[in-house]
């Protein structure tokens, strides 16, 4: 997937380390498979053979059906903003995997001795519980304008997805029109599952205020536009806290 | 950005490892763990794994890479944790210039009693590549605040557009290890 992830681990009883060990090689090796899987740079990943059309989507590895299968979930809650289907080199689930994997790599931290943990793949964040028994995570939103700052900080509901513009340039892909744009600076989305926030960020940034619009409609998922002169955007249900 | 007096978490022994993401299986060393001298909070261990892949070269990408250095499997050792230091004077140190996915890099520290006062770049080679800069502008900020955010204790984690920087980590922990943390 060609990213950093850091996996933070919190817990309140620091008398053994092995079991959280454990833990974290097994988040680790889910990191690993899904890049082995997914990765469209590797011509040999499943993934890139379904894409050349080698592969059979029916015949490829079960988990590869259930990931296409979220991609569907996500395109149609998002009106058709995240389209993997669209775009001009075959399908492509990037804009869902990475926060996908993240999320099945946050599973395998549930420990009894873990009061909380984080995977951030690159910006994206999984999380669980929080610093102590009795809080909240608590994640800053990158100003666009000027990533040595904040825009705002915000309390995780479980899953914390950002997709703009402004480190790799014009990289979105507006299905609609079928070119490579961005309406907005960023694009984030929280809700239950990072997977689907993730492509609901990708539609966001794509989309702009009409996937706003839409955000507002579902029940699990809350949305923040940052326009390109700094002005922000939210849902109503957007959990800022300052 | 106030930091509740007792609660103070441990930023450097958050960077307990830089592991590894490429196909042979990863070997985790964790740190130590720091505890809380306050008891009541506790201490973040934080381990990264990057890939050793370039970006995705899809039609969405903009970012190709040379192939990198895969970053070596680091350790540190906790920071001793604490709320009460007397602030002792300011320490620098320096890490070893550490190949990334865009240059080669090395990264300051500087350290009052245990705490990180300041992360900066000290020297910087991306061969003035168009890309290489572009993301190192962008990049490069996000880690050096994400270690300072992480330490205030107010934050615990950024959302932002991706970034990659194995490279700063490995060369902060080794720049923080001088330092004895």
């Amino acid at each position: 997937m060609g990213t950093i992830v850091t996996i933070d681990v919190y817990r309140g009883d620091c008398s053994d380390d092995s079991p959280l060990e454990a833990s974290l090689e097994a988040a680790i090796a889910i990191l690993h498979d899904a890049d082995v899987l997914f990765s469209t740079w590797k011509p040999e990943s499943p993934i890139s053979r379904i894409r050349r059309g080698e592969l059979d989507v029916d015949e490829a590895p079960a988990i590869i059906r259930e990931v296409l299968e979220q991609c569907g979930v996500a395109r149609s809650l998002s009106g058709g903003w995240f389209d993997p289907w669209a775009l001009p080199s075959g399908v492509d689930p990037t804009g869902l995997v990475k926060g996908w994997a993240a999320q099945r790599a946050l599973a395998a931290l549930r420990h009894d001795a873990i009061d909380g943990a984080i995977v951030n793949a690159a910006g994206d964040i999984a999380s669980f519980g929080g610093p102590t028994a009795d809080k909240k995570f608590r994640v800053g939103i990158i100003n666009p304008a000027n990533p040595r700052s904040l825009a705002c900080i915000i309390e995780s509901p479980g899953a914390v997805a950002t997709s703009g513009s402004y480190e790799r340039g014009q990289h979105l892909f507006d299905p609609r029109q079928g070119i490579f744009t961005a309406s907005v600076a960023s694009g984030t989305v929280v809700g239950p599952e990072l997977g689907l926030a993730d492509a609901l960020a990708t539609a966001l940034v794509v989309g702009g205020t009409e996937v706003l619009d839409i955000l507002e409609r579902l029940d699990d998922f809350e949305g923040l536009v940052i326009e390109s002169g700094g002005k922000l955007l939210t849902t109503t249900g957007f959990p800022i806290v300052s | 950005m106030k930091r509740a007096p007792l609660v103070m978490m441990g930023t450097v022994a958050g960077l307990a490892g830089v592991l590894s993401f490429n196909s042979t299986p990863a070997k985790l060393t964790l740190g130590s763990l720091a505890s809380s001298s306050s008891g009541t909070s506790s201490a973040p261990s934080t381990t990264t794994t990057a890939s050793s892949s370039p970006p995705p070269t899809t039609a969405t990408s903009t970012v190709t890479t040379p192939p990198r250095t895969a970053p070596t499997t680091t350790t540190t050792s906790a920071p001793p944790v604490t709320t009460t230091t007397v602030s002792s004077s300011v320490r620098t140190a320096i890490g070893p210039s550490v190949d990334y996915n865009f240059g080669i890099l090395s990264v300051q520290v500087k350290v009052t009693g245990s705490k990180i006062t300041n992360v900066s770049i000290a020297s910087i080679n991306d061969g003035g590549n168009y890309r290489s800069v572009s993301i190192d502008q962008q990049a490069i900020p996000l880690l050096e605040q994400e270690v300072m955010q992480a330490q205030s204790g107010n934050i615990q984690s950024i959302s932002g557009a991706s970034y990659t920087s194995a490279g700063f980590i490995q060369s902060l922990q080794s720049a923080l290890s001088k330092l004895g943390l």
